[in-house]
């Protein structure tokens, strides 16, 4: 199988707890891969360590073959990302934060409108950015991810802050991308009802730990085993967890 | 911000002079001695103070927005960011050097007494100047891109600044590992003459100030 993105064992430990503990992620070539848990468990911290904004304690991960940190220049030319919050320079417009992006991965003048046309940006697009309101910060950023249609997307809860309307138009826009421009998408959320609307692939994360990684399908399979409705795949995610979090108490009874 | 110092400090130098004129041509001292040291001393804090804001905001703009984790993510090498800024702050002051010394130059052209005005003895000193508040500026960007918060560059070029002065006139060597301290040397001496040590000890302090930094963007990450 052609795997863009796999992690091997991948941890981050930090002073008193472990934030990814032995994560091995398997991403296919043109699929969107949702990475799901509860705040906390870690998936930020994941995505954080494929981008190199911070470095594994331990294991390794490969991006379309390449390796952090020799290949770091390959590798960030073909990601589009967005972690937590956006970043932008609040001094400088919409259009203007956007052209800088555009500049360093030496694409055209016009992706810069193609991107805020793609995020419904384009009449803001000469408002100063730290004038934005939230939901356009967040417009904006994902704006900075989609330009140039990069072939590997990785978005962490890229729907924060967005009305009804905007998380809808996003998600479709997620949906198309991989059949349009062969484009896989690594997107994290705690909210499994949004994943389930756009993925193909899961993981499940709790406290650092992948609980379940799979097809919807195969989580259905799950959920029907444990005698849960495969429509209802919400109380079979609370329940895993659950599942999860009294193991962990009671391994720290022990 | 370096731009306004130049122009202030070439504005001071002027009024100062013209105020202070006689009390200054009438010190134990030769002519270009006078323009240079008696001068420079305000020019020298002027050109410190700009140094240290210019360093601060220069990283502030990337920290406010959070805009320097998009850097991190994108295919552009962080050191050479550092150097840019490094590269961007160091023409800023030698526009503003340039600047302060043309006034001086003005001064000495027409205020000084017939024959004393010398050009060599200028240029030198203005590059002398300059060589030495290169350390502040390389150890300013360095404090400036490893703290989000502004407040602690700053503070860390205040401190730097009072430190300086209660260390500037003393004898031992081993002070001037203190940029401040080096850069604080052509204004408590009482001649115009470069000191040698002095410049190499400038020079030495930029470039590993300069190099830590860039060694800092290139093996510590975002976080």
């Amino acid at each position: 199988m052609d795997y863009m993105i796999t992690t091997e064992q991948l941890t981050k430990k930090y002073k008193n707890f472990i934030a990814v503990n032995h994560v091995s992620l398997h991403i296919r070539k043109g699929s969107i891969y949702g990475l799901l848990g509860p705040n906390g468990a870690g998936k930020s911290t994941a995505m954080k360590m494929l981008l190199g904004l911070t470095t594994p304690t331990s294991g390794n991960f490969v991006i379309d073959g390449k390796h952090f940190p020799d290949d770091r220049l390959a590798i960030l030319k073909e990601i589009g990302s967005f972690i937590e919050s956006p970043s932008f320079y609040a001094n400088l417009t919409g259009r203007e934060n956007l052209d800088i992006i555009r500049r360093i991965l030496r694409l055209p003048t016009s992706s810069v409108e193609d991107a805020l046309e793609l995020v419904g940006l384009t009449e803001f697009g000469d408002r100063l950015a730290k004038k934005y309101s939230l939901g356009m910060k967040q417009r904006l950023g994902l704006a900075g991810a989609l330009l140039g249609r990069p072939p590997i997307l990785i978005l962490d809860e890229p729907t924060n802050g967005l009305d009804p309307s905007g998380i809808h138009e996003i998600r479709n826009l997620m949906k198309s991308l991989p059949e349009l421009y062969d484009c896989t998408v690594l997107i994290s959320s705690h909210m499994l009802s949004e994943i389930e609307l756009m993925v193909d692939d899961i993981g499940i994360l709790n406290h650092g730990r992948l609980l379940f990684e799979g097809g919807l399908d195969e989580l259905r399979q799950s959920a029907l085993q444990a005698g849960f409705a495969s429509d209802n795949l919400e109380e079979m995610f609370l329940s895993m967890i659950d599942k999860d979090n009294a193991a962990r108490k009671q391994r720290a009874q022990l | 911000m370096l731009l306004a110092v130049g122009i202030l400090g070439a504005a001071y130098a002027f009024v100062n002079f013209l105020v202070r004129k006689d009390t200054l041509l009438n010190l134990p001292l030769a002519p270009m001695d006078v323009l240079l040291t008696q001068l420079y001393g305000m020019i020298m804090i002027l050109n410190m103070f700009g140094i240290i804001v210019a360093a601060c905001m220069v990283y502030n703009m990337e920290f406010n927005g959070n805009a320097i984790k998009k850097m991190y993510m994108l295919p552009m090498s962080v050191p050479g960011m550092c150097f840019c800024k490094f590269l961007i702050l160091t023409v800023m002051l030698l526009v503003a050097v340039v600047l302060q010394n043309l006034a001086l130059m003005k001064i000495g052209m027409t205020e000084l007494p017939q024959g004393t005005f010398e050009m060599g003895t200028l240029v030198q000193f203005a590059a002398y100047s300059f060589i030495t508040a290169m350390p502040v500026l390389s150890f300013m960007v360095l404090i400036s891109s490893r703290f989000e918060n502004m407040w602690v560059p700053l503070g860390v070029g205040v401190a730097g600044f009072l430190s300086g002065m209660a260390l500037a006139n003393s004898k031992v060597a081993l002070l001037m590992i203190h940029p401040f301290v080096v850069m604080l040397k052509p204004a408590v001496a009482m001649s115009a003459q470069p000191d040698s040590t002095v410049i190499l000890v400038s020079l030495v302090e930029t470039i590993l100030f300069l190099g830590a930094g860039l060694w800092m963007a290139k093996h510590l990450h975002y976080e």
